[in-house]
Formats: structure tokens, sequence, C-alpha cells
């Protein structure tokens, strides 16, 4: 299959399905959609296309496989100094301006609130468009056959064994274009997006026993779905089921804990969202007020975690395929433990750095490793706990990071180099800030699984991850929990 | 020929000139795109009658269709935002492999071809060993329609309107004293129409809405120098129109006008902050939890343990399972909580945010118990999951039917099992919050809790406004408290449940699948009395 030059791949054998929009498709609805403004001012489009094929599986058997797709055009119209917003997925004249006119009502409705002149504020910068590397043929190429077929096959090895398996496969791909009619060629604004089309593929199981004493987790999520060894997960996850049944309880406290990749991204989250300079100090390392100084703080300049921790991310590193967001560029957001960089916007960039520009991430990342592998670290662990993951993370104190989750499908004692026990699962109370300043031992960095819904539709960041494994200590463990 | 979407949009630069615009979107339902009629429209049942041909012609032994034309109308202070959109999703099932397609064009041929794709999904799958799904009989619903009854349509009034009652909200509160900051207003408004057709000759139609909103202040002391936020919570999700916001008093929701709650909201909180302050003592005690911490609890506990397709492992790599581990064997006989417990579900009540007249298998839901008197008694189910309970219903002479628990958001998604909407019964005695308080001599009472479950909804933390209770009154706020609790214990405990007038309503919305589908649910609750409940400091590291 070839990718056709400025437009996504056809499939052959599915030749009346336009899956995504193309960019000559996008140029032309943009193109419509102003010229159906009236009153002069500025109109901004969004267009975004995406197409879901999908394939879950439980108990052994293939529970539902769907084929979806849906489209979004967004406009906001600025008349005077109102603006109005109206979307709709339907790309027909009508449709598209009914909802020109519905935004021009709105803006007209709008409460009319003095916004800043564009006069006052310094000519836009010029952007470079970043390269990103989010496209897969392989991943868009993917058949419904071949989903069933593979996961024919990551079910296999668990049923013959007794087990219960229950995933999820998933390839999908899409399109955005946003366009202001005051820039419809280059030179673009950062936050400009002319067109771009991206591929994401997840795949991931769960194997249970059947009296549901054990349960063994693997998944992976790249852009590319020939970067995901499927039956590696599969035999992963039954490995880890049929190791962790019947565990026994602990009591919580401090352990060292071995964490797998997945657990350090699942952990480090909670530090590398985007964190904006606000009022409250979202995040450990932004901006804060001090109450008590009357004064701005920040960590920035300072050491924040272990001198081994280097947190980067390029948007043109071909394992993370890292989509494209407004004013991205490479940034290294700690460097050698210290925190350098932090995202801001144009506004305190003008105010407060007299600079024009701003910084935004981070959107994936790298986080620099050892040479220690999981295996050495449970040989030199005299006692410890191996995590395999964690589920249900959520903060407790923005300013510490302190945050509190479940550890979640394998947990092992380890006593005098080498696993023990199976362990009942603990609630945590930790601060991955805490932890990144306890490491005793690193791992060489690998992809983890951070699947993404509608990237450009999420709220949340998206963060394709490359991390290691790490050995901490004095990990805070603070409940056990019946689940498993 | 299937239309694509490139000659759709040929065939509306025509359509354009020669309409004038009754309703903005355009759908092909004949030959030729038109303006999109009102769902109940007869030509739509054939148009969705394309899409069953074309499974049944493909080989689906079932197949069923739901068109949906969603809109919605989002206001934040200084502006809105109006989105449309339509929907199309097909579902067919061949030797028990389910295959779904779905997309956002409303054409005849584009219906055939999701009925082709949806079976082409099914068959693919239908390779491997085989896969028994016992549908149970569904009565056949013949051109049924309903109309969520709403008592003010909110796309039927103006903007303006809506924006200047929220400014209202707003100014009145900055007059109101200790009022230190308005956080302002937002309003959320959802339209939904919606056809279902089935291969088993069910065809219905629906228009339903769903109302929501938000409202806080910040609220400042200076003797002794606090501050402290008040946000209103008659404003969840709920199935009304623009009464939400304007009607004076909503059975269950609200006594009161907004303005008048906001009022006694602010006099509340302030006598709250006069209260002095005291570090956790971790301990247990009798504890009284408002009728919201009480609908947080039986939603994050019961209300997820009794999903059947969760209890079995269908949500095993997504949302977790259920502590529930063994549904058939313990329906009927397991021991779910105290006595007081009685947890019922339906999706008819006026008002709630899982109303519907029919779900998205065109099944009309049932009111049916999970809990009975502390007894485990059934489970949420949809069609397909009420096959599984097929013996058990049996064996204990009760209908074999589905619940009526299939929904999705909008037909894009597939329906899955979602949670109805939830009441735990009131208990016999008039009691409310307070007069439960003054019952206590020591112990705790707790105001607004939010709940933090495990993936089997055993083991939970939860975190709200915590108060001392000494000899029936509030003493002291406990500052950063938090609780534990293991699901089976806390219902074991439940000791008074508040009485019928004390019921509130709350909008919640629930996860479900992979990808996560989001859908809304109400529950009811009153407040209650709960023995021996574990207070910790959730800050507090080991």
């Amino acid at each position: 299959m070839n990718r056709r030059a400025g437009g996504p791949a056809r499939l052959a054998d599915n030749a009346d399905s336009e899956r995504i929009l193309s960019k000559d498709e996008c140029d032309a609805i943009v193109r419509r959609v102003i010229g159906f403004a009236k009153g002069g001012g500025e109109t901004k489009v969004q267009i975004q296309s995406w197409w879901n094929g999908e394939l879950r599986w439980a108990r052994n058997r293939v529970s539902l496989a769907s084929d979806r797709r849906d489209l979004r055009m967004q406009v906001w119209r600025t008349v005077g100094v109102g603006r109005g917003n109206v979307s709709t997925n339907q790309l027909d004249d009508v449709s598209l301006e009914a909802a020109v006119r519905a935004a021009e009502r709105a803006a007209m409705l709008a409460p009319q609130i003095m916004r800043p002149t564009p006069s006052g504020m310094p000519p836009i910068p010029h952007a470079e468009r970043p390269k990103t590397a989010i496209w897969s043929d392989a991943t868009y190429g993917a058949t419904p056959e071949t989903r069933g077929e593979v996961a024919r096959g990551l079910i296999a090895p668990a049923e013959t064994k007794g087990m219960l398996s229950a995933g999820y496969l998933e390839m999908r791909a899409g399109s955005l274009a946003y366009v202001s009619s005051e820039r419809l060629a280059d030179p673009y604004a950062p936050w400009d997006t002319p067109y771009v089309q991206w591929t994401q593929a997840q795949c991931s199981m769960t194997v249970r026993d059947q009296q549901g004493t054990g349960s063994g987790w693997a998944g992976l999520s790249s852009y590319d779905w020939g970067k995901i060894d499927a039956p590696a997960l599969a035999a992963r996850a039954l490995q880890q089921c049929e190791a962790s049944r019947n565990p026994v309880a602990l009591e919580p406290g401090r352990y060292t804990v071995i964490l797998e990749p997945q657990a350090v991204a699942d952990l480090v989250e909670m530090l590398v969202g985007p964190r904006e300079p606000t009022e409250d100090g979202y995040g450990p390392w932004a901006l804060a007020y001090d109450e008590v100084l009357k004064l701005w703080r920040t960590k920035l300049g300072l050491k924040v975690v272990d001198e081994r921790i280097t947190i980067s991310h390029d948007p043109a590193d071909p394992q993370l395929g890292i989509l494209p967001t407004p004013w991205m560029q490479p940034v290294t957001w700690i460097d050698k433990g210290v925190l350098t960089n932090m995202w801001y916007d144009r506004e305190y960039a003008l105010s407060m750095l007299h600079e024009n520009a701003a910084l935004r991430g981070m959107t994936g990342y790298r986080m620099s490793g050892g040479t220690t592998s999981v295996e050495e670290m449970i040989a030199t662990t005299q006692r410890g706990l191996l995590v395999t993951r964690f589920s249900d993370i959520h903060g407790l104190d923005p300013r510490s990071g302190l945050a509190t989750g479940l550890t979640r499908d394998g947990l092992w004692l380890i006593e005098h180099g080498k696993i023990t026990k199976a362990v009942k699962n603990f609630r945590f109370t930790e601060s991955p800030l805490f932890v990144l300043n306890a490491i005793e031992q690193l791992g060489p960095p690998v992809p983890v699984f951070r699947p993404v819904k509608n990237p450009y539709e999420q709220q949340e960041p998206l963060t394709p991850a490359i991390v290691p494994p790490l050995k901490a200590r004095d990990f805070s463990f603070t409940s056990t929990i019946d689940a498993i | 020929m299937p239309i694509t979407r490139r000659r759709f949009l040929e065939a509306g630069a025509l359509a354009a000139a020669a309409t004038a615009l009754p309703r903005p979107l355009l759908a092909q339902i004949g030959r030729d795109p038109e303006p999109l009629p009102p769902i109940e429209d007869p030509r739509l049942k054939a148009l969705a009658a394309r899409a069953l041909d074309a499974a049944r012609a493909a080989g689906a032994s079932y197949a069923d269709v739901r068109l949906t034309h969603t809109r919605e109308r989002l206001f934040f202070a200084l502006f809105t935002h109006d989105g449309e959109s339509l929907e199309v999703g097909v579902r067919a099932l061949v030797d028990g492999y389910w295959g779904f397609a779905s997309g956002p064009v409303w054409s005849p041929d584009e219906l055939a071809r999701l009925g082709r794709e949806a079976v082409h999904q099914a068959k693919v799958n239908a390779l491997g060993k085989p896969r028994v799904v016992d549908l149970p009989p569904v009565p056949v619903v013949a051109n049924g329609h309903w109309d969520m009854p709403v008592a003010i349509d909110p796309f039927e009034i103006s903007p303006l309107e809506v924006q200047d009652f929220l400014g209202s909200l707003g100014s009145y509160s900055a007059r109101l004293p200790g009022v230190h900051q308005v956080n302002g207003a937002t309003a959320s408004a959802t339209a939904q129409e919606k056809a279902f057709a089935s291969t088993e000759g069910s065809y219905c139609t629906q228009r339903s809405w769903q109302m929501s909103g938000d409202f806080s202040v910040v609220l400042e002391l200076e003797k002794p120098q606090k501050r402290a936020a008040f946000g209103l919570d008659c404003l969840t999700p709920a199935g009304m129109g623009w009464e939400l916001f304007a009607a004076e008093r909503i059975p269950r929701v609200r006594d009161h006008s907004l303005y008048e709650e906001i009022r006694r909201g602010v006099e509340e909180t302030k006598a709250d902050m006069l209260l002095p302050v005291k570090p956790v003592d971790v301990g247990r005690y009798d504890t009284v939890l408002d009728a919201l911490s009480m609908a947080s609890l039986v939603d994050g506990t019961l209300g997820r343990a009794t999903e059947l397709d969760r209890a079995l492992g269908y949500e095993a790599n997504a949302g977790g399972t259920s502590y529930l581990n063994d549904p058939l064997g313990m329906v009927g006989t397991y021991r779910a909580g105290a006595p007081s417990l009685t947890l019922t579900a339906e999706r008819a009540e006026p008002g709630a945010a899982a109303t519907v007249r029919w779900d998205d298998e065109g099944v009309a839901p049932d009111a049916f118990t999970l809990v009975k008197d502390g007894v485990l008694t059934d489970f949420q189910t949809t069609r397909e999951s009420a096959g599984w309970m097929k013996d058990s219903y049996a064996k204990r002479g009760l209908p074999f039917r589905s619940h009526g628990c299939a929904g999705a958001s909008t037909a894009i998604e597939t329906p899955l099992q979602q949670a109805p909407n939830l009441t735990l019964a009131a208990g016999r005695e008039a009691h409310d919050f307070e007069s439960l308080v003054s019952g206590i001599t020591t112990g705790m009472a707790i105001k607004g809790a939010g709940v933090d479950m495990d993936f089997q909804h055993s083991s939970g933390l939860g975190a709200g406004q915590v108060f001392e209770v000494k000899n029936g009154k509030r003493v002291a706020v406990i500052a950063s408290a938090g609780f534990l609790f293991r699901s089976t214990e806390l219902w074991k405990a439940l000791h008074t449940v508040g009485g019928e007038a004390s019921l509130r309503r709350y909008g919640m919305r629930t996860a479900k699948g992979e990808p996560a589908e989001y859908c809304y649910h109400s529950v009811t609750a009153a407040p209650a009395v709960v023995k021996e409940l574990t207070l910790i400091d959730p800050l507090r590291k080991a």
C-alpha cells in the first residue's frame, strides 16, 4: 500500500470509504467556511476527522469488533469585540454556512468586553513547522482480519492454560487542520496547523485465573503498529497472572521498590503534564505564589530530582511519535536533575520575560536511565517489592506532588535477591518527586503504554513516554486493598 | 454505487441554493439531501431499514441501527458554544459475534454500507471458536415515539436570557456578606433525537434533554481569617430543561429558588467556618454522611459492582472487575449489607439523568431491585448479559428479560451496559442530616464526600468536609481528613437511613469499555449513619 502525497493512504479493498480527510479536502472546506463569513473580522476554522478500527475481547472470546469514523468542523467568528464558536460534523454547504451564521449571531450577542487589540501586541513570530513522526502505514493498513487473527493468537495461550483473557486492540488515524482567515499561507503563526495526519495503535490485555486470585497485564501503544510485539505482551500478561496468584497480605509501610517502566511512567505522569504558571502553584515546579513570603517562587534552576535524571522531548523523535502542538520545539525540561525549563504562554512571556515567544509541553518525553536490568535490581535487593504498574493515581497536594493510587496486576515480595511471594495490592501515598530523589538503580529506558483518545480533543496531556525501570528507597504504602 | 463524502459535499452545495434554512443540517433520506426533518418523520424508518436489510443480506442473525441527532449548547460568562451533529451506528450479530460500524452521514447508501461493514466486522471474528449469545425476547415496539417531559426547552429560549440569569446569580451572590469572589456560573444543555430499529421489527424514536451547570463562590472571613469555597450541588446533570435553573423548587433536587439556595449555602458555610479546626485523630467513629456523600458511596461501590458484565470480567482490561466476583452464585443469597440496605434501579424517573422510554436495544427498562433488605437480588443487564442470568432467573421463577441498561452517548459509540438511575431506599423514620447528627454522642459528620475506589470497587478512600460531633452537635472541623472503607463492611455498618423527605438526587457520569464511553445516570440517596467508619489523614505517608 502506498501513501499518497498530500493525503492519507487509501485501501484498495475498502475503496468506497474515505476514512480521514485529506489535505486537499481540508483546504477546500476551510476556503468555503471563510467564504461564508459576513461582516469582516477573523474567522478561525478547525477541521478534524478520525477513524477507529477496534477489537475488544473478554473471557477468551472477541466481544466486539468495530469500525467507527467521525468529523468535527469548528468555527470561531470574531465580530467587533465579540466571539462566537460553533461546531458541526456535517460538511455540506448548508451546514457549514449555518454554523458560520450561528457563530456570527453568538459573536454579536456576546458581552461587549474590550479585549487587548492586536495593535498593542508585537507581530506574531514566524513558526518553523516542526518535523514529527506520527504516521504509520502499518497502523492505517491493519484490517479487521488482521485484528481478528492477532486477537485469536493472543487469547490462545491463556485459554490453553485455563486462564481468562480480556483485552483491546485499536488502530486509529486522524487529520487536523486549524487555520485563520488572516494567515491562509505561510508564514503561519505558531498555533496554526495547516494540515496534519496521524495514526495511533494500542494493544493491551489482562489475564486472570478462573477464581480471580491472580491478574497479569501487559500493554503497549505507539503511532506505529509495527513497533508493537503483541505476542510478547500476551506471554508477559499470562506469566504475570500465573505468578501473582494467591497473594499474601503484607503490613503497609515503607518499602524499597523496583518499579517496572510502566509503573515509572504511571507515577511520573503526575509531574510531566502541562504545567502553566498559575496563581495556585499548579504542579510542584510551576511558578507559585508563596502566601507566607508574599513572593512568586519557582524551582527553576534548582536541582529537583536525582542527577541521573534527564527529562526531554523532541518533536522529531521517531520512537515517541509526538503530535504537533503550538510552539513545539525540542526541550530539555530536567537536565541532570536540575529543572531547566517550564511551560509558559505568550502573554506571560511578553509581560514577564520580555520575549515574543512561548514554550509548550510536554506532549511526550524521554527519561534517562541506566544499565541495571530489572533482574539485577532484584538480585541486589535484600527486601523489597516489585511493582508492575499503578492504577487510579490522583494528586492530593499540588505543591509537593503528593499523590495516591493503587498497585495493580502483579506485586511481589523480594527477599535476599529473589522473588519469594505474590503480595496483595497496596494503596500508596507518595510524591513522585520523593521517588525520583530516592533512586538506587536505573535500567534501560523503553517505550510504555500511553494510550490516547482523540489526541486533539483530549483535555489531559497525552504523553507518549520512554522511561527506565528503577529501584527506589522508602516508598510509602499506606493501606492494603482487596482488589486483585 | 455507495455515496462518498465527497459526492455528498457536491450534492450539498446544490441543495444549499434551494433551501431556505428551516433547520441547519442536511440529511439524505430519499434521493437528494434535504433539511433534516424531526425524528418522528416516518420516512426515517425506511432509511433505518436500509442498514437492517443490508446487514440481513450479508448474513446477520440480528442487527440494529441507531440514528442520533445531537445538539449541545454551553454557556460561559463571556461566550457560548453551540454544537450540532448527526450520527448513525449499526450493530450486527453473526454466530454469536458482534460487529459495529458508525459514521456521521445519514444517507441510504451510507446506511447500507454500515450494515455490511458491521457484518464484516462480526464475521471476521466468527471464524474463531464458537460463542453463544442468548438474547431474551423483547416485545416489538411498532412505531413508538416518546418526548422526555421537560418544562422549558433550553434551545427554544434566547441565549441572552440564559446568560442574563447566570449573571444575576453572580451579582446576587456578590452582595451577600462574606462573599469574596464569584467564580461565575456556567450552564450546559444537550438535546438528542434518536431513532432505533431492529431486525426483530421494533422501530421507536425519542427526544430527550439533559441540563447541568456549575456555580461557586469563595468566602472570606476576617475573624478568624479564613477562606472557604461554596458550590451549588443541585445543578448536577438531570434529564430536564432550563427549569433545572429557573424553577422555584424541584422535588428531590432543591426546596428553594437558586438564589435562596445560594443564600442558605453561604450562611451554612460561614457558620462552619466559625467552628474551631482540629487535626485528625485517626480511629473509628460513628458517622453521619449527607445525601451527596451517600450517593457517591452507593455509586462507587454497589452501583459499579452490580454491573453484570463487569462482575463477569468484561471490563477486566478497562475499569476493572467487581467484588461481587461470583454473580451467579451470589445472587439471591449473598448478604451485601445491613437489613436497612435496599437499592433499586430504574430508567423511568422524571428528571433523572439516565431516564429513557426505550434503551439502546429497544427495550423498555423496568424497575428492579439490586439489593433487598441487605441481600443481593439482581444485576444490571443488557439483552446479551441477561442471557448469562437465564438459568438463575428460571430457577428463581423470575422473568427472562433485559433490565434495559444498554446505552451510549451518541450512535457513533457502541451500546454498552451503562448504569441506570439508582435509589438507596429511605428509612422509615423522618430523619434528616441534622436530626441524625443530633443522635450521635461522639462521632463524625461528613458533607459532600467523593470517593476513590479500587478496580474491584471493594476498597475505597473518601474525602469531604469532616466535622467532629459531640453530644449531637457539630463542634469542630477536622482539617485534611479522609476515610478508608471496604464496601462489604461499609454496607454492613449502615445503621439509620434518613426519611423520604431527605432524599436527594444527583447526576453522575461513569465510564465503560475501551475506548472509554461516558454516560450519565442519577443516584438518589438520603443522609445516613454508618457505624465505626475509619478516619485517617490522607496526606500522611507510611
